[in-house]
């Protein structure tokens, strides 16, 4: 238990100071920029807007919020008292509705559509990987270099090929959204269907680019594993082909889990833009609204809402490995 | 003489490689090992030792490929057998392997006692698994290992507790026979004595009844086996036993290679730390002459086309060499040497 | 250093990916010899034609005429000119009249009209329809009448103020493609822009490459130097580094790219600034797997040999360490180049990649053609053969690299 403690600590201790460098950059990366960040940062929406009070207001309120007038320091204890308390500030393009109610709008939608896209993607590129490496044949040499190639396939590319093939072409899904524009949410079987039917396109499109990467990690392990020396001995003692790929997939598969938690950074990015090609109500979608309407603030709280939930997913999936392998207390014991 | 437990008979293998090359990396190998009784295998990396080992277990994969000859378990020969069936009846039930670098021999994420169900399940599924712990335990026990160990994943086990785990996991159906391919190479001397012990009680106490011990270490042999035997290249150049062979090496090679250790024994002392130049020759296309021809220094000319053959000497015919060479003629060379 | 290299080409994995990549590569250098000219003029007024061969109209009226009596020239006339829906409205008038048109093919045109010629006057008689209805009919019956008939085009000029005419053009007239001045071959059409967009690709795609290259030059320069740094000379130096390379690999480097490139107004975004940009947030990676390398280098015998020699420290990352982790670092590099040209097609499709109207990349053709709806109406040629390109770069590159993993590690061997 004092080898898990430890890990948990390590994990922990990590994922603060992790925190901590992400908001502070979050802080520091616009304020780098050469000229006054809220003349800019207001400056760049001026022509947008047409409110002239609207203006002056996001104006001070930024004025405020940067408080310029004091030392850097005391502006990032400010910064970070208002993250804290989830006070993002006001939209520029949405305004008058504040950053915070945006994103908490919009975050469900991401997460229930990533997430679940995410796992079902990791099971079924093991799976692959994991017969490619033991059947070999047409699985090695025919499916695996297939998903491998849609795996090589941009995020938003996937999901324009699939719009234009599934929506465009055979119309048996629905152009975008994340349901019937006809609609107002709520609980009725009716919504579910309509929220499902604008689902299963951008899901497929994130599981069918993630399958590839996942399966050529699983299938060198497969075959790392294959080649182990308890393979060999397990057969010398008369146990069965059956049950030693058994234990070879397991220990395989277990890596797998931080393997996922290392490429989520690198994937999250992808799968976020491919939202804004079906127009999805998540935070890809908002993220790009943001982006095109230079609204400051926006930008800034989803790219740390982001970032947040790529730590704790990262930190969630570094927990239940050190459960479900042993070699990891090993480790800590070293 | 004993009842002879392991017998094999011009056994040969072949190693099919990645680009299709067959390698003769046992190519005619015959040995007897008498009940109670050790055999110990020597000879430098390569020679096809650790081959022989798998090759023995009549139970070939790829790479490896039986090609022809016997092997044979207590008067019932195992060659030839359906696989399936040595799998369930001969496999760790009549003769059992410890693995080279045993360190990895276990399955990491596998509690020991998960995996010895699984072993005693491959040979009979109806043995209750309550049973099988009594049993493990009460064995554990008896080989000087505490039963905890039993609940622990191989990763929480140290190097040389590790071993031994392997070494009471592949000997706990009680085989007849026991190969174990370099069991002590990596642990420090510690453990190494506690491993050969180990081994040494299990055939006092009739879990096993031969052994067969491949090693590098030749002075290794010299202590725990009864006989020994050097291989070269793929054959058996010579054996005898332990004492014969390391205080009168007949053959060109094992006389070099004894000429190169140190047995702590009298009269060996002053012996000559001797290297063998040159290296072994490719297997894939074996020399049609004596395969040791190209390195030993008192070749002819006709050694280099005429393969020797097995020749029987000693006491009783109990020793082998293979050399075109008679026994007088190298004696008479080693003589004047010195 | 050759025996590795003669193993990758047994590779099947490597030889593939190579050949893709050197094939695009030469198509990048190649193309435009082929086809010289500024991959953004905007050739085409109006947006997205189609691909095709264009023939200059203006010159071909002014060609020598040939001619020629095709036998199925006004079948093929009549068939484009009848719509699916002026056969649609054909058949609604013969319902309408009762008429059994079951005896012929409905969708040969020269079978429907000879039906419709042999019954239309009956029909109109005798079918209840509406005026408006009739009306339509009678037109479409006027342009089948005008197509059938021998109708000639004449071409005027004027001159002084007098119309002088300068050519007849009859259904028999042809003129040879080669003899035109002016035809053009856009085989990927246009863009929205109206540039030639196969020659705007392949310019796109030399500048993504290079983007890729200069971004995973700098990420395995740096990721190589705080990694051998890191794990040669250990102790406070290694803590550091390890620091900042944990916490960097964590925050997703899309979240870094877009508050930087944010940062960055986007008149000073060139491409090479995206790439320097890319490569500076995508280092973490190499940096960890060449520290734990050298670690398990450092204390090897010749390392050591080489320490007690009394060598220069340059000396043994340079001779004793680097060619051990060469393999690696290579492997690396690819992986950062194809990283990279996605990162920028990410980036760009946010609306954050380089400026867009001086140099063309992948990203930035994706981001137009998706701006201006080219896949939510059909415009293929404008996307799909940039998705390709991207994809076919990041794959020939990836399978390399598992083409070289396989050669590289022997535990991975089949």
């Amino acid at each position: 238990m004092k080898g898990y403690r430890k890990y948990f600590g390590q994990k922990l201790l990590w994922f603060f100071i992790t925190l901590v460098v992400a908001v502070a950059l979050n802080f520091i990366l616009p304020r780098l920029m050469p000229t006054d960040p809220v003349n800019a940062i207001t400056g760049k929406i001026a022509g947008g807007m047409s409110d002239s009070s609207a203006i002056k207001e996001v104006y001070e309120f930024y004025q405020k919020q940067f408080g310029l007038d004091k030392s850097m320091f005391t502006q990032f204890l400010i910064f970070v008292k208002n993250a804290l308390r989830g006070d993002f500030g006001i939209s520029f393009s949405q305004y008058p509705r504040t950053v915070s109610d945006i994103i908490s709008s919009s975050i469900g939608w991401t997460l229930a559509l990533q997430i679940p896209a995410i796992i079902v993607g990791w099971i079924l590129g093991n799976v692959l990987g994991a017969v490619a490496a033991y059947k070999r044949g047409i699985w090695d040499k025919g499916v695996m270099p297939f998903f491998m190639f849609l795996g090589n396939v941009p995020a938003f590319a996937m999901a324009i090929i699939l719009l234009v093939l599934f929506a465009m072409k055979w119309k048996i899904a629905p152009t975008g959204g994340g349901y019937s524009s006809q609609m107002i949410p709520n609980m009725s079987w009716k919504f579910v269907k309509s929220v499902l039917s604008h689902y299963w396109l951008p899901f497929l499109s994130v599981v069918l680019i993630s399958i590839g990467g996942q399966a050529v990690g699983m299938r060198s392990m497969s075959i790392y594993e294959l080649n182990a020396d308890y393979v060999k001995y397990s057969r010398f003692l008369g146990i069965k082909d059956g049950k030693i790929v058994k234990y070879v997939f397991r220990n395989a598969m277990l890596p797998q889990v931080t393997g996922l938690a290392m490429s989520l950074g690198t994937s999250i990015g992808g799968a976020l833009v491919a939202e804004t090609i079906f127009s999805y109500p998540g935070l890809g979608t908002t993220m790009l609204s943001a982006v095109t309407s230079s609204d400051y603030p926006l930008i800034s709280a989803t790219t740390l809402i982001i970032t947040i939930m790529v730590l704790l997913v990262t930190l969630f999936l570094d927990v239940i490995y050190a459960f479900i392998d042993p070699r990891v207390k090993a480790a800590q014991f070293d | 003489m004993g009842k002879v437990i392991l017998e094999v008979k011009n056994l040969k293998t072949k190693y099919i490689t990645r680009f299709h090359e067959d390698v003769y990396s046992v190519d005619g190998v015959s040995l007897k090992i008498e009940e109670g009784k050790s055999l110990g295998i020597a000879g430098e990396s390569g020679c096809g030792k650790s081959t022989l080992a798998l090759s023995m277990m009549g139970y070939y994969f790829p790479p490896l490929h039986y090609t022809s000859g016997d092997i044979i378990i207590d008067g019932v020969n195992i060659s030839g057998m359906d696989p399936d069936k040595v799998r369930t009846t001969i496999l760790g039930s009549e003769i059992a392997y410890i693995p080279q670098a045993a360190m990895n021999a276990l399955n990491p994420t596998m509690k020991i006692i998960r995996f010895i169900e699984d072993v005693i399940h491959a040979h009979d599924k109806s043995v209750p698994k309550a049973e099988i712990r009594k049993m493990a335990e009460s064995y554990f026990r008896e080989v000087g290992l505490p039963p905890e160990v039993l609940d622990r994943h191989a990763v929480e086990l140290s190097g040389g507790m590790k071993q031994r785990t392997v070494i009471a996991v592949s000997t706990i159906l009680n085989p007849k026979v026991l190969i174990a391919d370099e069991p002590s190479s990596a642990l420090d001397v510690t453990s190494q004595k506690m491993v050969i012990k180990m081994m040494k009680d299990l055939m006092k106490n009739g879990h096993i009844r031969a052994m067969m011990f491949i090693t590098h270490e030749l002075p290794l042999l010299y202590n725990v086996t009864d006989d020994i035997a050097v291989m070269y290249a793929g054959q058996l150049v010579e054996y005898g036993s332990a004492k014969e062979m390391v205080f009168d090496p007949i053959h060109p090679y094992s006389h070099g290679l004894m000429g190169s250790i140190l047995v702590p024994e009298e009269g060996t002392r002053g012996a000559n730390l001797t290297a063998i130049p040159g290296t072994p020759p490719n297997l894939k296309k074996p020399p049609i002459g004596c395969r040791f021809a190209e390195r030993c220094k008192y070749a002819k000319p006709e050694c280099f086309y005429t393969a020797p053959a097995e020749k029987m000497f000693g006491e009783n015919n109990t020793r082998m060499y293979r050399c075109l060479m008679s026994e007088e003629e190298l004696r008479e060379v080693y003589a004047n040497e010195q | 250093m050759k025996n590795t290299i003669k193993q990758l080409f047994h590779s099947s994995k490597f030889v593939i990916g190579f050949v893709i990549f050197v094939a695009i590569l030469l198509t990048i250098i190649i193309y435009p010899l082929v086809s010289p000219g500024n991959p953004l003029e905007m050739v085409g007024v109006g947006t997205f034609a189609k691909p095709g061969t264009y023939v200059s109209l203006y010159d071909a009226v002014q060609t020598e005429k040939d001619t020629f009596k095709f036998a199925d020239a006004d079948e093929k006339r009549l068939a484009n000119a009848i719509s699916d829906t002026d056969r649609e409205a054909m058949l609604a008038l013969f319902d309408a009249a009762s008429l059994d048109y079951s005896s012929i093919d409905v969708d040969d045109s020269n079978q429907l009209i000879e039906f419709w010629d042999a019954n239309y006057e009956n029909a109109m008689s005798t079918a209840k329809l509406k005026k408006s209805q009739k009306r339509d009919l009678r037109l479409l019956d006027s342009r089948i009448q005008s197509l059938k008939a021998g109708e000639t085009f004449k071409v005027i000029e004027e001159l002084d103020g007098e119309n002088v005419e300068i050519a007849t053009i009859t259904k028999t007239d042809y003129v040879n493609t080669s003899k035109v001045i002016n035809v053009r071959n856009l085989p990927l059409g246009t863009d929205n822009f109206g540039r030639d967009t196969l020659r705007e690709l392949v310019a796109a795609a030399g500048v993504s490459l290079r983007i890729g290259l200069i971004a995973g030059i700098i990420a395995t320069f740096v990721g190589l130097l705080l990694g051998l740094l890191a794990g040669y000379l250990g102790g406070i130096v290694d803590n550091i580094i390890t620091f900042f390379t944990n916490v960097l690999s964590v925050i997703p480097s899309i979240v870094l790219l877009i508050l930087i490139n944010y940062s960055i107004s986007q008149e000073l975004r060139g491409p090479t600034l995206c790439a320097l940009i890319i490569g500076a947030t995508s280092w973490t990676w190499t940096t960890r797997s060449v520290r734990s390398q050298v670690i398990s280098l450092r204390n090897r015998d010749h390392v050591n040999l080489s320490k007690l020699s009394g060598h220069s420290l340059m000396r043994i990352i340079l001779t004793d360490i680097l060619p051990y982790i060469a393999s690696y670092v290579v492997m690396a590099f690819i992986l950062q180049v194809s990283s990279g040209i996605l990162a920028e097609a990410q980036l760009s499709m946010l609306g954050l990649g380089p400026k867009t109207t001086t140099t063309p990349t992948l990203g930035l053709m994706m981001n137009w053609a998706t701006l201006y709806s080219a896949h939510t109406t059909g415009r293929w040629w404008a996307y799909f053969p940039v998705i390709l390109t991207i994809t076919f770069i990041s794959f020939s590159l990836n399978y390399m690299n598992t083409g070289m993993d396989q050669v590289f590690n022997p535990a991975l061997r089949d």
